[in-house]
């Protein structure tokens, strides 16, 4: 038996708000943060519908205290990663503390700016835009200002990425190497990410509706959720009452296709039965499912049926909360970990926004309107280009 | 946790590495930029995929398959690889499709491959492997958060007994340029096997693709012994990365005189000085070992160390080309000491 | 019909065929020539850069891309109009 893994604290921001506070209200409110583009500087603005933050880079500064050059997809994370510190309470100068955080482009934001010049010239283009690039590079600046440097990595699996980080942080701590983990990721909008879900022809020009018959892809998102996973000593040193259990994970690979889905969901289908026997449930203790639900025809026909094959006819309450966020790829599992602990937190299931018409191919379909029922236990599911598929799932204590 | 058996390793790097005996020819280059020595990839990848996959994918796969065929393990229970840049080469050509397109018609497929994750998902594709797959991008923590996330597998789950592990970076066109502009690479034509000889500004860029087999239980051959490693995140001075080193060594139940050091000096003066100060003070008498001549200064290189380091454990030869100072005895550890940046890792091997 | 079998091998990096060892109505997916659903996508960026011809929906690449032939009607067909 492993050691139990506590969530001691969230923190979040994305389209639907700058913290959990402003989150919970937007989601019981149903108020969908997808709307036009009117930070990215992109030739889409106008066609392509997102879920931004609608702050300049300097308006996120000044709120994550970081530099202006730095990059967007830092800035979200500090934002974030520190609200869920300080929500925690703990005092972290006492504990080994590390900071797992998860994202796929990285300082693409910057570095698309410095390309511009760069390719016209090779000696042109500001290095300050290029420094920042890799993945990395966002999560040490972080740790260092959370104080956080015990133990530091990135994951980038696609958009399982902060499934996996939060999977990883866990593990750190049952294997003794940390006391505490902020866990997660973050991912800024970039036109590089915009245009390359564009190529694939799989963005929907109009507001997204996971799991709809008639859905058409999905939107992408920016933002950044983190949680702060203890072991029992510092929970108990601590004297804290933790917010959730993190009672079971499974990292699996679908081993299909390089960017397409099983049509039998079959790595969604390992990562699902994985978490389930982690966290010693059945299917049917599961009370709520936080959807990948992308919005694409293809990742919600394959979870929908690898759902089907998991729970059979009659599945637990499900909704794709990415109809208010966006799909903010690297960021996804974070984000939708901070909103599953609040659905279990709050006892609320929030909607799947802009559902109207039932898939052909299921028996059944999202929750359309709030819902307001005690929860046990939450799955959450992440899948990703790659085949890299993750669940996770949260309890209460 | 448990130490593992290196029992599959394959390494592609701008050496010889790749189908040769050990130790290899000793490859010299001139100039700031050493590429890898690329082998036949028929015999790894069938030329219809092939044709859409760009350099990195394909030499990273194929040492991921050929680490599993040195094995004959066909499907491992888990693969966990790290990258620091990633697919840095398709990132830049899509990056400059969309900029001459002005966001237009674009191609995906550069797209595609560019996500960190395409290597380890590919071998996935290969082989049919469902398990546990992850891919770290963080710097010079890649691959040994990769090591990590193996060695808690196999503590966790006792029926996890093969776990491909590998690491690999590319250097492109633009990436040596950006580096160059950045004083990061010297703009000399210096010959690599120079490069730890005397202090100086900038290293050379490299890349390569290495990946081992990692597993709790002996193999038909083995390499070596993975014992751990440790992350240190800019350690304020010398004496805490050897007070740090001493801890490490003595938590394997060895001590600073046991081992040789595979030091990743990568000839920068600016930022070689904490690993030369444990060189001449901690480690004053032993053997140093130099690696990153060999295959160039990039994220990942301790992948290449880790190769280097199983290689002499297993064949008893210590290559005269990696002897930076001392004697070259045949170690029964190595202790594999680097820095990339502010990011300091240690890495313990033994002898099988 | 040539000079879209050479456009094709370009766009897709085919390096183990020659235009002219593409049939006319031989199948281009799967058990024909093998090609995917990444290709398929190729293709359209091939119709839109070369042709100027815009294939809103994905959904009917597998009719259009059937063969060498359907395309090169899809594309008069659609030049015409």
């Amino acid at each position: 038996m492993k050691a139990p893994i506590y969530i001691a604290g969230i923190g979040i921001i994305s389209a639907i708000g700058d913290d959990v506070a402003e989150t919970l209200a937007h989601l019981t409110a149903s108020e969908s943060g997808v709307s036009g583009m009117e930070v990215l500087p992109s030739a889409y603005a106008g066609t392509l519908p997102v879920a931004e933050v609608k702050y300049s880079n300097a308006e996120l500064a000044a709120i994550s205290g970081l530099e202006p050059w730095q990059t967007r997809t830092a800035q979200l994370s500090m934002i974030a990663a520190r609200e869920a510190k300080e929500n925690s309470k703990i005092d972290f100068t006492k504990w080994r503390c590390g900071f797992i955080s998860a994202n796929t482009v990285g300082g693409m934001d910057r570095t698309e700016d410095f390309m511009k010049d760069f390719l016209a010239d090779a000696s042109s283009g500001d290095l300050h835009d290029v420094i920042n690039h890799d993945s990395g590079d966002a999560t040490e600046i972080v740790a260092e200002k959370l104080g956080c440097t015990d133990y530091i990595t990135t994951i980038s699996t696609a958009c399982s990425s902060s499934a996996n980080a939060m999977m990883y942080g866990a593990r750190l701590i049952q294997n003794d190497m940390v006391d505490i983990i902020i866990a997660g990721g973050t991912d800024a909008l970039s036109r590089f990410t915009l245009n390359g879900f564009k190529s694939l022809m799989i963005l929907d020009e109009q507001p997204c509706q996971p799991f709809d018959e008639n859905r058409r892809g999905l939107n992408l998102g920016e933002g950044a959720g983190y949680v702060v996973l203890v072991s029992r000593r510092v929970m108990d040193s601590e004297g804290i009452k933790p917010m959730a259990l993190l009672s079971g994970y499974a990292n699996a690979n679908d081993a299909y296709h390089q960017t397409a889905s099983s049509p039998e969901g079959n790595g969604n289908y390992a990562a699902m039965t994985g978490a389930l026997q982690m966290a010693g449930l059945a299917p049917s203790d599961i009370d709520y499912i936080n959807l990948h639900g992308t919005g694409t025809p293809n990742n919600d026909v394959s979870e929908g049926t690898a759902i089907k094959r998991v729970f059979g006819d009659t599945p637990p309450v499900m909704s794709s909360t990415k109809a208010y966020t966006g799909h903010t790829l690297g960021a996804s599992a974070g984000i939708e970990a901070v909103i599953s602990i609040l659905a279990l937190a709050n006892g609320v299931v929030f909607p799947n926004l802009r559902h109207q018409t039932q898939m052909k191919e299921l028996p059944f379909g999202p929750q359309t309107s709030l819902l307001e029922k005690p929860l046990q236990h939450v799955l959450s599911n992440s899948f990703g280009f790659g085949g890299n598929c993750s669940s996770v799932i949260f309890s209460k204590l | 946790m448990k130490p593992l058996y290196i029992n599959g390793a394959s390494c592609i790097s701008p050496q010889p590495t790749f189908g040769t005996e050990f130790p290899f020819e000793i490859k010299e280059y001139h100039g700031s930029r050493l590429a890898c020595v690329e082998p036949d990839y028929t015999p790894y990848i069938d030329p219809k995929l092939s044709r859409r996959m760009g350099r990195l994918l394909k030499y990273g796969t194929t040492a991921g398959l050929q680490a599993l065929r040195d094995t004959g393990v066909q499907v491992p229970d888990a693969i966990s690889t790290g990258t620091g840049f990633g697919l840095l080469d398709d990132s830049g050509k899509f990056l400059k499709n969309v900029i001459e397109a002005a966001e237009g018609v674009v191609s995906p497929t550069a797209f595609i491959q560019s996500t960190h994750n395409t290597v380890s998902s590919n071998i996935a594709l290969a082989v049919g492997c469902h398990a546990h797959n992850n891919t770290f991008a963080h710097k010079g923590f890649s691959f040994e958060s990769a090591l990590t996330d193996a060695q808690m597998l196999a503590t966790e789950n006792e029926s996890i007994r093969n776990i491909l592990v590998g690491a690999y970076d590319e250097v492109t066109d633009y990436s040596c340029q950006i580096m160059q502009r950045l004083g990061l690479i010297k703009t000399s034509e210096e010959s690599n096997l120079d490069l730890l000889k005397h202090a100086s500004k900038g290293t050379i860029a490299g890349e390569g693709a290495t990946f081992f087999v990692l597993s709790p239980d002996r193999g038909a051959k083995i390499y070596a012994r993975y014992r751990g490693n440790k992350l240190l995140y800019k350690p304020a001075s010398g004496a805490v990365l050897s007070s740090a080193i001493q801890g490490f060594l003595a938590g394997h139940g060895g001590g600073v005189s046991d081992v040789a050091v595979l030091s990743g000096l990568s000839g920068d003066q600016r930022r070689d000085t904490l690993l030369q100060e444990v060189n001449t003070g901690l480690f004053e008498g032993n053997t140093i070992l130099g690696y990153k001549h060999l295959c160039g200064e990039y994220m990942t290189s301790t992948a290449f160390a880790m190769w280097l380091g199983a290689m002499i454990l297993h064949s008893r030869v210590v290559p005269a080309a990696a002897v930076l100072s001392g004697t070259p005895s045949c170690p029964q550890h190595i202790l594999i000491c680097n820095s990339y940046k502010n990011d300091y890792a240690l890495i313990l091997l033994s002898v099988a | 019909m040539q000079t879209l079998k050479g456009q094709i091998v370009e766009q897709l990096n085919l390096q183990h065929i020659k235009p002219e060892d593409i049939g006319d109505d031989q199948p281009l997916f799967i058990e024909g020539l093998g090609l995917d659903s990444i290709d398929a996508l190729e293709l359209i960026v091939l119709l839109q850069q070369k042709y100027g011809i815009k294939l809103a929906n994905p959904s009917e690449g597998p009719t259009v891309f059937k063969t060498v032939r359907s395309i090169a009607e899809y594309i008069t067909a659609h030049k015409a109009a």
